[in-house]
């Protein structure tokens, strides 16, 4: 790949954005970040979850107004007030999400909004189709578009941009939903953009397809710029992984070790589909034993979410074994796998783990409900003395019993939640982003129950996508990476270098990991 | 520039959906001052009439509540299925396949005893309702078809039932070729408490607090409710989701059936196209404003009936009858339009941009 990349024009740099700074309520997304992107080029914008990309690209495409700082593109000052402003002034945003009407065709969806006062559809196809060819985007214009893969349906994102004559298009994410043929074509459609003059900023986890298609590279961590156009030719993928997780902090307060016993949960060989049908797991094996913290690292959408659904009786299995405490529970329910002795921490609190409408003690009871049954009754004094008791001993703060959960704080809720599931000693527990979102006290107060179930001999499966929490709770670490471990690390010694390119995947070899 | 936005609240106002319902009452009313000025009515005598017609001595409570029942009823089966999230929009179907299976009954038992009779009336009532419900329920419950769509459209197939029955095989020879079903036998009538109410009353308020009790007290109810709150959680307690939408939905239709055969054996001569009068959408807005909490349907459907019961009798006065509906709806639509602020408050934001900024995930 040439180190030659693109041309300056005379007004400046395509995008130009300067100390931009966006908080959202308890979050500050973008700390200060600088991006400038030069004409003709692809750009990579590289970071973790959270590290402010989908922010700064929003601000970009006029979605979030920042709080402070300036966007200048083609070296003019811009102040977008909504998305068509952003346009108008040729940037095109690809979001994650498609935002097509299913029942319409291609060329209805790619005018769409846009279209000449009196339609004409043959002609509309016609040019449609002009510009498509073009940039090698293969598509046929009057398709309707619910009879599209979502390949192609990115292709008609990605050609409404174009047909509104996008200088600067923006794809987060671009191949989170494309197989690997398509998103080769997809870097050749790009490359065909940049040679056009126009520019691409490219979001993106995977270093392999940064150091194929892009010209430079710009990394965020914690909202900041801490890198900027790199040019990747010149990089090397070890570097950018550095840059992304950053430097190793010294862990100091580690829970005491503990000498792991007999294993409690056993997967071998567990495979999976996603909600699309596609493959999400491939033959996974972890074994979690009594007394011992596995921590699973990895960038969203890796197979994390499936692997707790199956472990939990969510997702059924495409293939492989669930063994709980030495009983095979590949296809119980979940109730089945509750009573064996599995608790579950999800990801989605107030949608899977509580019923935010119903009460503080409805939701206390969630688990053990038919335990206060009296005929056909739910004998409610009892119900409300156990919630108390859960209430009291995880230390919840609640207004009345009988009020809503959903008014509870989310760190009040996760204390509810994992109370209730830890209060019968489950064997085995596994807990899904159990500290996102919460403030340092609640972090704290989350780790500590877990911690504290594991040293009274449970086993805990802890997912998450925070590598400091797992560095500092987790007796082994697993990398997830394209629904296959891509390596166990001991935390202790490990470098979050290596565990960073396990994690961005740039090794093929599932066994290389080390 | 600030603006204001509605925004949900927290938590429920305490006490504040009646609160809701009489300001929301007084407005209505202070608007239908103008209304009635317009039309060149009296107003103070209008609405004393209304009341009088209604509310005002026993008898007017008697025809109130023979309103109420039906009412109640339907909206009773709409909130079974609300309290879990589902929509039955086929009560007024399932009125008339109620009203249909009862008058089949009479038909076959002229000559049982009144009792009995009754009885297996009520009891077809709720299955002919449950078995036109059970086609959406099974089509929901099994591939997940939207059961607004098959309910409602199924309201149709049972108006085309009860026409083809009185036109055609049900026609009474001695209706001098009128399509008129035959009158019921006098044993088939529902015993008159006082006034013109009929034992309707009380069966209506047994069933409302059954249920209510049912959905706020039993393990049942509870599941019912978790899984209204959201179907994850169900399945997360264990909560089979495929046989509680099938069972909820098919109780709810009874209910509207068996409000079709109260409605025959109450109120009616005979089977009629018009049986079901409008009830079984009534019933949506009153479950609606009963929060889709079926303990709360008593009420709100006695003052529904009301309205409607005073709002027919001003015809009398002279008020034509589209001032009236008008008048109706003006009171019907304050009421639910306040009983929007006991979950919502307004808030004024800054700024004139329609967006709704949160964070990125």
């Amino acid at each position: 790949m040439s180190t030659v990349v693109g041309r300056m024009s005379e007004e400046g740099p395509a995008v130009a954005l300067t100390d931009i700074w966006k908080r959202f309520p308890g979050v500050l997304a973008n700390a200060g970040a600088h991006l400038t992107v030069t004409s003709g080029t692809i750009h990579a914008v590289l970071g973790e979850n959270g590290a402010g990309k989908s922010t700064l690209m929003n601000v970009l495409a006029g979605v979030y107004r920042p709080d402070q700082g300036e966007v200048r593109v083609h070296g003019r000052t811009c102040r977008f007030r909504n998305p068509a402003d952003a346009l108008s002034a040729g940037i095109g945003m690809v979001h994650q999400e498609f935002r097509l009407v299913p029942s319409f065709t291609v060329a209805e969806n790619v005018v769409l909004g846009a279209a000449p006062p009196l339609l004409r559809q043959s002609a509309v196809e016609v040019e449609v189709a002009t510009t498509a060819t073009q940039f090698g985007l293969t598509i046929e214009p009057d398709r309707p578009v619910w009879q599209l893969s979502m390949g192609e349906r990115q292709r008609v994102e990605i050609l409404k941009a174009l047909w509104r004559d996008a200088q600067i298009l923006i794809l987060d994410e671009p191949t989170a939903v494309l197989t690997p043929s398509e998103a080769e074509e997809l870097g050749g459609v790009l490359r065909r953009m940049a040679d056009d003059g126009r520019s691409v900023i490219f979001i993106s986890h995977k270093l392999r397809e940064v150091t194929d298609f892009c010209d430079e590279a710009t990394v965020l961590r914690g909202g900041e710029t801490v890198a900027a156009s790199l040019i990747v030719a010149d990089s090397d993928s070890t570097q950018l992984a550095g840059l992304m997780v950053g430097a190793s902090p010294v862990i100091t307060n580690r829970p005491p070790p503990k000498e792991p016993g007999a294993a409690l949960l056993e997967v071998t060989e567990l495979s999976a589909h996603d909600d699309r049908g596609i493959d999400a797991l491939h033959a996974v094996d972890i074994t979690v034993r009594s007394g011992e913290i596995v921590g699973v690292a990895g960038v969203a959408g890796n197979g994390q979410r499936e692997l707790a659904e199956v472990i939990v009786g969510f997702r059924p299995a495409t293939g492989g074994n669930i063994v709980i405490d030495g009983t095979d529970l590949t296809t119980a329910t979940p109730r089945q796998r509750f009573k064996a002795g599995l608790g579950y921490i999800p990801e989605d609190r107030l949608g899977v783990g509580l019923a935010p409408r119903l009460s503080v003690v409805d939701n206390a009871v969630l688990r053990v409900y038919s335990d206060y049954r009296r005929g056909p009754f739910l004998v409610a004094e009892r119900a409300a003395a156990h919630c108390q008791e859960l209430v009291d001993r995880f230390s919840v703060r609640t207004g009345a019993l009988t009020d809503p959960v959903a008014g509870l704080s989310g760190g009040n809720l996760q204390r509810l939640l994992v109370g209730r599931e830890l209060d019968g000693h489950p064997r085995v527990v596994v807990a899904a982003q159990p500290t996102r979102g919460l403030d340092v006290q609640g972090v704290k107060a989350i780790q500590d129950l877990l911690v504290a179930e594991r040293n009274s001999g449970a086993g805990v499966l802890m997912i998450s996508e925070d590598l400091d929490e797992l560095l500092t709770l987790a007796d082994r670490l697993l990398v997830m990476q394209g629904g296959r471990i891509a390596g166990e690390f001991d935390p202790v010694v490990s470098s979050r270098q290596a565990i960073g390119v396990a994690m961005l995947g740039h090794q093929r070899d599932p066994e290389a990991g080390q | 520039m600030r603006r204001p936005v509605l925004v949900r609240r927290d938590e429920i106002l305490r006490g504040g959906q009646p609160l809701a319902f009489a300001i929301g009452l007084t407005v209505a009313l202070a608007i239908g001052v103008l209304l009635l000025l317009g039309a060149g009515h009296d107003p103070a005598g209008v609405y004393q009439r209304m009341f009088e017609a209604s509310l005002g001595d026993p008898d007017a409570w008697s025809i109130t509540l023979n309103r109420a029942v039906p009412l109640g009823l339907a909206g009773l089966a709409v909130a079974i299925a609300g309290s879990m999230g589902l929509w039955n929009i086929g009560a007024e179907g399932q009125i008339l396949a109620g009203a249909v299976m009862a008058a089949w009954v009479a038909r076959v038992g002229d000559a049982w005893p009144g009792p009995i009779l009754i009885a297996a009336m009520l009891v077809a009532g709720a299955v002919g309702g449950g078995l036109l419900a059970a086609g959406p329920a099974l089509a929901r419950s099994s591939i997940g078809v939207n059961e607004i769509i098959t309910t409602l459209m199924l309201n149709e197939v049972a108006l085309r039932l009860v026409q083809w029955l009185i036109h055609g095989p049900w026609k009474d020879p001695d209706s001098f070729n009128f399509p008129l079903a035959p009158m019921l036998p006098d044993q088939a009538r529902l015993p008159v408490l006082f006034g013109r109410a009929h034992a309707g009353v009380i069966l209506a308020g047994v069933l409302i607090t059954v249920f209510g009790l049912a959905v706020s007290r039993s393990v049942w109810g509870y599941e019912l409710r978790v899984a209204g709150s959201s179907e994850a959680t169900a399945r997360y307690a264990g909560i089979s989701l495929r046989r509680k939408i099938l069972t909820v939905l098919v109780l709810s239709g009874a209910v509207a059936g068996f409000a079709g055969a109260v409605e025959l054996s109450g109120t009616a001569d005979r089977l009629t196209e018009t049986i079901s009068n409008g009830f079984g959408f009534a019933g949506i807005i009153v479950a609606a404003l009963a929060l889709m909490r079926p303990s709360g349907v008593a009420a709100v459907a006695l003052l529904f009936g009301a309205v409607q019961i005073g709002g027919q009798s001003i015809q009398t006065l002279g008020v034509s009858s589209s001032v009236s509906t008008i008048l109706q709806a003006f009171i019907l639509f304050g009421a639910i339009g306040a009983g929007v602020f006991s979950q919502y408050r307004i808030q004024l934001v800054a700024g004139r941009s329609n967006m709704a900024e949160e964070p990125a995930t």
